[in-house]
């Protein structure tokens, strides 16, 4: 918790690196989310509609930003959170989620950081892109 | 092909119930493989203020996936082509905390609808809202997801 106080307006947020996606990471989201659209498990019916292998679910990746948010403020912080996706991601592909603080707000009163968020994969190109706002208690030193 | 789907406005989907459990959450948060111990360990989740394991932020797709009408019904539902329909955005506003135990209600209504042209073709662009209430009647969450038609 302490090292929030240290935040500042256009301060880079430590980037997160993933595991490449996997396949199996896929068919284990499936089952956990409940989003059981095959083009995302079975390859067969990705190839059909066009894609050449399976695609990743976009919410496996705004899954990954949210983890990276969680790691750099307290996940009791969070208040919004918000992605556009912009490419599909495929397995082998190595996502890297980076963020950056963007300026101190106040909404109903309480005082909040608001920051972007992306994905990219291993090559610069980018999954997703979106911002979020967290709690930020300015704390006596 | 152009369509009407301004007339989608207005219409809602539920009221359905998820029940939240501990090791969905487990199952979840280690398919992402997120290895935050808050979702796992319960001594962990109350250091960090919590008073029992909390959920991943984007836990609000097991309650619509699992809860409520699925992906696809919500395409034929909104006659959408399928092939065709990509999830364009997502946003969550979180305004208490979900635990174990908490039964979600969660009530989804089509806010916007837009048709947009680009260079590329045409965007059909429907905003849909979720708002998720827990067993005490407190809105806990909301969700906007933009679902994109291309044509």
């Amino acid at each position: 918790m302490e090292p929030i106080k240290r935040w500042a307006a256009g301060d880079e947020l430590p980037a997160i690196v993933k595991q490449p996606v996997t396949h199996t990471q896929l068919v284990r989201y499936a089952g956990a989310s409940g989003d059981f659209n095959p083009i995302h498990t079975v390859v067969s019916v990705a190839q059909q509609a066009g894609l050449g292998d399976v695609i990743a679910h976009g919410m496996l990746i705004m899954g990954f930003a949210g983890q990276a948010i969680c790691t750099w403020f307290p996940r009791k912080d969070l208040r919004r959170f918000k992605v556009r996706f912009a490419a599909m991601t495929r397995p082998g592909e190595q996502i890297v989620v980076s963020g950056k603080v963007v300026e101190r707000i106040t909404v109903g009163g309480e005082p909040r950081l608001l920051c972007n968020v992306a994905a990219s994969n291993q090559d610069g190109e980018t999954k997703l892109k979106g911002e979020f706002e967290v709690a930020w208690r300015e704390r006596a030193e | 092909m152009q369509k009407d789907i301004t007339k989608w406005i207005g219409r809602q989907f539920g009221p359905y119930t998820f029940v939240v459990e501990r090791g969905k959450i487990r199952e979840f948060a280690l398919a992402i493989g997120d290895d935050n111990p808050i979702y796992t360990d319960r001594e962990q989740a109350v250091s960090a203020g919590f008073p029992d394991i909390p959920v991943p932020p984007t836990f609000a797709t097991v309650i619509d996936m699992w809860g409520g009408p699925d992906f696809f019904q919500l395409v034929e539902q909104l006659q959408l082509n399928l092939l065709k329909v990509l999830h364009g955005e997502q946003e969550y506003e979180y305004l208490a905390d979900i635990h174990p135990g908490d039964e979600i209600t969660a009530r989804t209504e089509v806010v916007d609808a837009q048709v947009k042209q680009g260079a590329s073709g045409g965007m059909n662009l429907l905003t849909l809202e979720t708002r998720y209430q827990n067993q005490r009647g407190e809105t806990v969450l909301i969700g906007r997801s933009k679902i994109v038609e291309r044509f």
